[in-house]
């Protein structure tokens, strides 16, 4: 490989290194393009789920307001479906509980004042509710809510550590499995209540909300009594509009 | 590092002879300073002489507290009349004249025993360190013009009888700058020791180390910083100097020759040293860096993987358009319809 009378100029260790690091910068190159390729499908994909979407919520609005005029016109009355979506807050700080309230708001993952979850209704969660009922504002959250609170609030929980929810690779990195890669799939599956409902909203860490601007109306009375706490159904919204 | 190449002989002119010896076994054990330093400081404990404070000292006196009530301290004091002493305070460690706290003893254990398997370690360690002339030089031997290290010289060197030849024979060898190093070094030492016979302090030369009993100390032992050595009683605290690897050996070539039957070789045992083998290194290539950067290592090794740096900050993509439009590419779609909607 050398003549016995010169050495080479550039020791061949050396010009290895070099060809190597080409190559390895060629490999990057092509994978970057690659990445890129696909970035923009699945840019395409979201959009068109999106777009799917808000069509679709749209359609549900529609519905509902034209089976009630349809009613109206009849002379009947349209009961819409029981909600199935419930934003639940806890509204009281952590002393002096009495155990079994205590282990309930535990288990809804409502360990520490203004903290929120989504909570699918059904009998055994609206026992649950009851029973926690003085330390908690609860209602039928809108789209708009929803949206908000997961864009602005929305914080992942990975790897047991609490992770904002910058781009949508954590989201398809951990709910890929269910078919939710964006954030419009996440929203999407809270407000439908869909049937990865639980994982969805276990991959949310409880959302910390502010006290509401403007101030509690009175935490130890119920909703109904002029306060706070309890049920108070639509005006969850507005509630959370505040907290937010 | 097992090869063991031929070490070239020098006769007393600095010219090499024809005969050549391979290098003994020890020159490739192990160099281990810190066995070596460890070991050095554990043996140079053993030529210590007792010393203490004598045992009576600060309680010849017959000294007895007053008690209370006198309105001085309970420490013993002076009994009798007609002197300064009287009434003073004695025999604390706090009085002025009374014993130290913890007056010294005899029995204090001045030597250390080190097993011998570890004494012999260290010495092989030290001599393989006296082949490397890296390590000699960094002792702070002057070496630059010596033929060979390890430097041996013919037998005719273990006949010398007067210091005459033995200086002009390290001057032909080029070793005189070393010795002119320790004629250089001569100082006071700082110190009390000045007052106690070790007035001077200077630096070390050369070792000669010999395989025959002969005269030969006697030519050498007068020239500043030399020592002299029998090959079969080799000493740690001349071969390392304060634990320090690397002195500037000279070996004759009957010494040098019998390094072998000394130390054996890593297939023979030692003659000498009975049931000694020498010691094998933990590791054979000992270039680590070498290893894992090799090719063999690096193509055999998985990519490191990169841990993924999670994002910290949250920024609020309902008032900042471009993340919502990263999270949601049909954003900008409604962001238009809503304007539109507005501006009608």
């Amino acid at each position: 490989m050398v003549d016995a009378k010169k050495l080479p100029q550039v020791p061949e260790t050396i010009l290895k290194r070099r060809k190597q690091k080409a190559e390895i910068r060629e490999k990057i190159k092509a994978n970057k393009v690659k990445a890129a390729k696909k970035a923009e499908e699945k840019k395409g994909k979201i959009f068109k789920r999106a777009e799917k979407y808000v069509t679709e919520y749209r359609k549900r609005q529609q519905d509902q307001l034209r089976l009630k005029r349809e009613a109206e016109k009849s002379g009947n009355i349209y009961v819409p479906e029981e909600p199935k979506l419930a934003f639940v807050i806890r509204i009281r700080g952590i002393n002096q509980l009495h155990p079994r309230p205590r282990k309930v708001l535990q288990l809804l993952r409502l360990r520490q004042i203004n903290n929120g979850v989504f909570v699918k209704l059904n009998k055994a969660t609206i026992q649950m509710l009851r029973i926690a009922e003085p330390y908690i504002a609860w209602g039928y959250p809108n789209l708009k809510t929803v949206h908000d609170l997961v864009y602005k609030r929305g914080f992942a929980k990975v790897n047991h550590k609490r992770i904002p929810i910058t781009n949508n690779e954590i989201i398809e990195e951990n709910l890929g499995k269910e078919d939710i890669i964006c954030m419009e799939d996440l929203v999407h599956e809270i407000f439908n209540v869909g049937p990865n409902f639980k994982r969805t909203t276990n991959f949310l860490w409880p959302f910390k909300l502010n006290n509401p601007t403007g101030g509690w109306e009175k935490k130890t009375n119920h909703f109904v009594e002029g306060g706070d706490f309890g049920n108070r159904e639509d005006q969850i919204s507005a509630l959370v509009s505040k907290m937010l | 590092m097992t090869a063991r190449p031929l070490v070239t002989v020098y006769n007393e002119k600095n010219e090499a002879t024809a005969s050549q010896i391979k290098l003994p076994a020890v020159f490739r054990a192990p160099i281990r300073p810190d066995l070596v330093s460890f070991i050095h400081d554990q043996i140079s404990k053993n030529k210590r002489q007792a010393r203490a404070v004598s045992t009576e000292a600060g309680k010849q006196s017959s000294a007895e507290s007053w008690g209370t009530g006198r309105a001085v301290a309970r420490i013993p004091r002076v009994r009798g009349g007609g002197t300064h002493r009287s009434g003073q305070a004695a025999c604390g460690n706090m009085c002025r004249g009374g014993h130290m706290f913890a007056p010294l003893k005899v029995w204090r254990r001045w030597h250390r025993r080190v097993n011998v398997a570890q004494k012999r370690y260290a010495i092989t360690s030290a001599i393989a360190a006296s082949g490397v002339p890296s390590l000699v030089q960094a002792r702070g031997h002057v070496v630059d013009n010596v033929a060979e290290i390890p430097f041996v010289v013919s037998d005719k060197v273990e006949g010398f009888r007067k210091t005459k030849e033995a200086v002009s024979f390290l001057r032909r060898s080029h070793l005189w700058a070393d010795v002119e190093k320790v004629y250089n070094s001569k100082r006071y030492r700082a110190g009390v020791g000045k007052m106690r016979n070790r007035r001077y302090k200077q630096k070390l030369g050369p070792l000669i180390i010999y395989g025959q009993d002969s005269a030969i100390a006697r030519a050498f032992r007068n020239i500043p910083g030399v020592d002299v050595l029998n090959v079969e009683r080799l000493n740690l605290l001349k071969v390392a100097p304060g634990g320090h690897l690397g002195r500037l050996i000279i070996w004759t070539e009957s010494a040098f020759k019998k390094l072998d039957a000394i130390y054996g070789t890593p297939s023979t045992p030692s003659e000498l040293k009975k049931g000694f083998v020498l010691p094998t290194a933990k590791m054979a290539n000992p270039d680590f860096s070498r290893i894992i950067r090799s090719e063999e290592v690096v193509n055999a090794v998985r990519r490191a993987r990169k841990v993924k740096s999670t994002p910290k900050v949250h920024h609020n993509p309902l008032k900042k358009f471009k993340l919502m439009a990263a999270l949601n590419p049909y954003a900008t779609v409604l962001r238009d319809a809503a304007h539109k909607k507005q501006k009608v």
